[in-house]
């Protein structure tokens, strides 16, 4: 159980880190472009575009990761206000494994596109290759699969709680 | 079969599923029953990859992010008093227009009821104006600035309508312009909504004082320049909207935090995850709907729908009227993103169907969405709103009543005469 964690916390940064220096590299590129554009120093620049465009994906996913840790992903929810008690659990808990699936599913449909990227061996303009971009699809979408699963068993767990006390 | 699993679908948006997995779950859904593999699913969502715009995205919501963090609400809020404080109702109109540009640079999402609305609402109260009044004026004007660049609402609404395919095409910067004279529109019926308001009212004036003017200005000089900067460079089509966006987001950098220092470096670190988790947060929605999108078109859905809806609507008045009534009612419990994903699908091919132009049907669903923000009992803006100021939701709702009214007329004439959204283009 500590080990596990552990490995969490570690997870966590690594999430973080990633989130975060995705972005600065955004910046950082994108500022060289505007000015290896602007300034003739007869150096390329088009290899940027591909790869601020690749950022944009990592971005997303990588925003999401971090938003299913914290539980706060943009949702409708217009019938959960009104239920409560027992029944609001019960939903709850089959929203959860419904969208663990979900997303499951997806991570599967990562996997095997970053399988046959790889076959291919297409790169980037800058020669990085388009599977090592694309891993982030299995990756994210595997992580907040499981996310969605620990949310459901949670809720069980004080479910079952509730069931010994009375 | 398929109809109860899409129902089921729905059911399970409505108890709470995060929206981008219920639009995923539509489209496995839909590629399986058209027996495609589900491979296509992380194909469309690459694709977020083949659109350049898109990377303007984050980095207008990460310099949102920070300009709130500091504190250039309050700065901004002193210059409007010292320069407009003295003409009559001159505070609640530059209020207006001072709300209007903190939205279109912060991304709408009731951060500026948040920052600005909480320095203003005080403010106001102080020169004397009706505290109903004051209410009702900075819950308003939260979504005001929707259809100015660079707003992200607007901008997704290219990027989104741009993947279509349509016959009929429009630049960023047509929809840009577009949104202009509407925008104006709205402000100018507030104005005179608020002069009238107010005339009666003994409302204090602020003697205009040079010395004060000067050093409010001064105190200003690093966050001045940046909306000329950045709405001269995107209206007069010197930068393309992603370099505006990365100019805009190290201006703000440098400015706040290493000229001024009033965000932390560790402040920073917390600002940039969380502005990351937003717009993260509505990517990856945009990402599922690609997919989504994909489905619909290949099912020859929209094609349907506007079959079926030809036989009781013949003319483009009715679509419009009926257009309005739907958006005002998903603007209300809606998220403006996930309206902007969810329905320009479905919609775009309808009103082009019935001879909408792009641009306009644009400036019109932003419009609506506006409204939304603050349609009592719902609206987003008037919980942020009762959240912020301590009031309940129905005083907030009866106070921003009024101002409602004067928005939908607004509405209605940029609905119905397409000239006030097009006559500045070529279209």
């Amino acid at each position: 159980m500590r080990h596990f964690r552990q490995l969490t916390r570690l997870l966590h940064l690594l999430e973080d880190t990633l989130l975060v220096s995705s972005f600065a590299v955004m910046l950082l590129l994108g500022s060289m472009q505007i000015l290896l554009r602007n300034l003739d120093l007869g150096l390329g620049f088009v290899w940027i575009e591909p790869l601020l465009r690749s950022l944009v994906l990592w971005l997303a996913l990588l925003g999401a990761m971090v938003a299913s840790r914290d539980n706060r992903h943009i949702r409708i929810d217009l019938l959960s206000r009104y239920l409560e008690g027992r029944t609001a659990r019960r939903a709850w808990i089959l929203v959860n494994l419904v969208s663990a699936c979900v997303t499951g599913f997806m991570a599967v449909a990562g996997m095997a596109l970053v399988g046959f990227e790889y076959e291919d061996q297409t790169t980037l303009s800058s020669g990085l290759p388009v599977w090592v971009v694309q891993l982030i699809i299995p990756f994210s979408f595997t992580v907040i699969s499981l996310r969605f699963l620990r949310l459901a068993i949670t809720e069980v767990q004080t479910e079952e709680v509730e069931i010994w006390e009375r | 079969m398929s109809w109860l699993l899409s129902a089921l679908v729905l059911l399970f948006a409505f108890l709470g599923a995060p929206l981008f997995v219920m639009i995923l779950a539509g489209a496995i859904l839909g590629f399986h029953f058209s027996g495609i593999p589900l491979t296509v699913l992380a194909i469309e969502l690459y694709r977020l990859v083949d659109t350049p715009l898109l990377v303007a995205l984050p980095l207008f919501t990460f310099a949102g992010y920070v300009l709130a963090e500091s504190r250039v609400a309050e700065r901004l809020v002193d210059i409007t008093r010292v320069f407009f404080g003295w003409m009559p109702a001159g505070l609640a109109v530059i209020s207006l227009f001072l709300c209007a540009l903190f939205t279109a640079f912060t991304g709408a999402s009731g951060v500026t009821i948040v920052a600005l609305g909480a320095l203003l609402f005080p403010a106001l109260k102080t020169a004397g104006y009706p505290e109903r009044f004051s209410l009702g004026l900075v819950t308003t004007s939260g979504s005001l600035g929707l259809l100015i660049a660079p707003s992200l609402p607007l901008i997704l609404y290219g990027v989104i309508v741009q993947q279509m395919d349509l016959p009929k095409t429009f630049s960023l910067q047509e929809l840009f312009i577009a949104g202009l004279l509407p925008a104006l529109l709205m402000i100018a019926l507030l104005t005179l909504f608020s002069i009238w308001q107010t005339r009666g009212h003994l409302v204090t004036k602020h003697e205009f004082s040079r010395r004060e003017a000067f050093a409010t200005l001064w105190a200003a000089r690093w966050e001045l320049p940046l909306p000329f900067l950045v709405l001269g460079g995107i209206y007069s089509g010197m930068f393309a909207v992603s370099e505006a966006a990365v100019v805009t987001a190290v201006y703000v950098l440098l400015v706040e935090t290493v000229i001024l220092r009033e965000v932390s470096a560790r402040k920073l670190l917390e600002l940039t995850r969380e502005s990351m988790v937003m717009g993260g947060g509505i990517l990856v929605i945009l990402g599922v709907s690609l997919a989504f999108t994909n489905f619909l078109i290949d099912a020859e859905v929209p094609q349907a729908l506007f079959e079926l809806m030809q036989m009781y609507i013949v003319d483009k008045l009715t679509f419009l009227i009926l257009l309005n009534i739907v958006l005002l009612l998903l603007g209300a419990f809606l998220d403006i993103f996930s309206a902007l994903v969810i329905m320009l699908p479905m919609i775009v091919p309808l009103a082009l169907g019935y001879g909408v132009d792009p641009v306009h049907l644009g400036i019109i669903f932003l419009a609506n969405m506006q409204i939304g923000y603050f349609t009592p009992p719902i609206g987003m803006n008037l919980f942020i709103a009762s959240f912020r100021f301590n009031r309940p939701v129905l005083e907030l709702s009866l106070a921003t009543l009024p101002f409602m009214l004067v928005m939908l007329a607004a509405l209605i004439i940029i609905t119905y005469v397409p000239e006030v959204s097009l006559i500045l283009l070529d279209r």
